[in-house]
């Protein structure tokens, strides 16, 4: 089955370094977008089917967990992956992330936790 | 009252491994230099609030940031260009603050941090840093101060 991937993140370069080791750990996208921030996230995610979203924390218009919270709300939208992929370091935040049902990678990310992470969430999807 | 006392030690080992996740690059760390050999030319800051509030500046040499751009897109160094390589300094200090933080305020701490963003050299803050990393990289360096607000005042 076809991967379709969504990576909201407001650093171009961070975007690519995610698409890049996603690459390099063996997982290939059949289609990729991208957005650099919640509200653009969403607007993606109105418009294509996409099977696991990427998403960063700390965006300006709108950030990660307020992109979150309206998936949540979404009857469309509420099932679908997300990996929050993310500086944030404290606990408290993380274990909120992670009870809305994302999971969790913090940045610097190695090749194998991503692929460990994703495969864990997808299966044979990829 | 914070305990300083190796923040040095937290600190370069926060810089040396972002480096290394980031980019491949392997930085060394210089105790004997109490500054850099050279006015290095490019400083990024980013401000935080929460236990404690403060700045941490991120400075690179011009060789530091190509190198850095171009591995963490997987180019070469001549297929990056300007909006790139102020992205990718930008996002190395924001992961080393993201890593900074929980390592020497607690894993539970909730942190709020700003936005970085590229300044003049000359718009550091006063007074000396809680802790401060120079590293050098293949033939450049990299030079990480944090300053605390009301540190100095203790």
């Amino acid at each position: 089955m076809a991967l379709n991937l969504l990576i909201v993140d407001d650093s171009a370069v961070m975007r690519a370094m995610i698409l890049k080791t996603m690459r390099m750990s063996g997982i290939e996208p059949a289609e990729v977008h991208e957005a650099g921030n919640g509200r653009d996230g969403l607007a993606v995610l109105k418009d294509n089917w996409i099977d696991l979203v990427v998403l960063d924390i700390n965006m300006p218009v709108m950030n990660g967990e307020e992109m979150l919270d309206h998936m949540q709300m979404d009857a469309e939208m509420k099932n679908i992956p997300v990996v929050v992929i993310s500086t944030e370091g404290s606990q408290t935040r993380i274990e909120r992330l992670q009870h809305k049902g994302a999971r969790f990678i913090r940045k610097p990310f190695s090749a194998e936790t991503i692929r460990d992470t994703v495969k864990d969430m997808l299966g044979e999807l990829c | 009252m914070l305990n300083t006392e190796n923040w040095n030690d937290i600190l370069t080992q926060v810089v040396v491994e972002a480096l290394e996740k980031l980019a491949f690059m392997f930085a060394m760390r210089e105790d004997e230099l109490s500054d850099v050999p050279e006015g290095l030319p490019l400083t990024a800051r980013t401000s935080f609030t929460g236990p404690f509030s403060g700045t941490l500046v991120l400075s690179f040499s011009t060789q530091v940031l190509d190198e850095l751009t171009a591995n963490m897109l997987g180019v070469d160094e001549d297929e990056t260009n300007a909006e790139q390589k102020a992205d990718a300094f930008r996002e190395a200090l924001n992961v080393v603050c993201g890593n900074l933080l929980p390592a020497i305020g607690g894993e539970t701490a909730v942190f709020n941090i700003r936005m970085p963003e590229i300044i003049r050299s000359h718009k550091q803050p006063a007074g000396p840093p809680a802790a401060r990393a120079i590293l050098s990289i293949d033939e450049g360096w990299c030079d990480v101060k944090l300053f605390v607000e009301g540190l100095q005042d203790d």
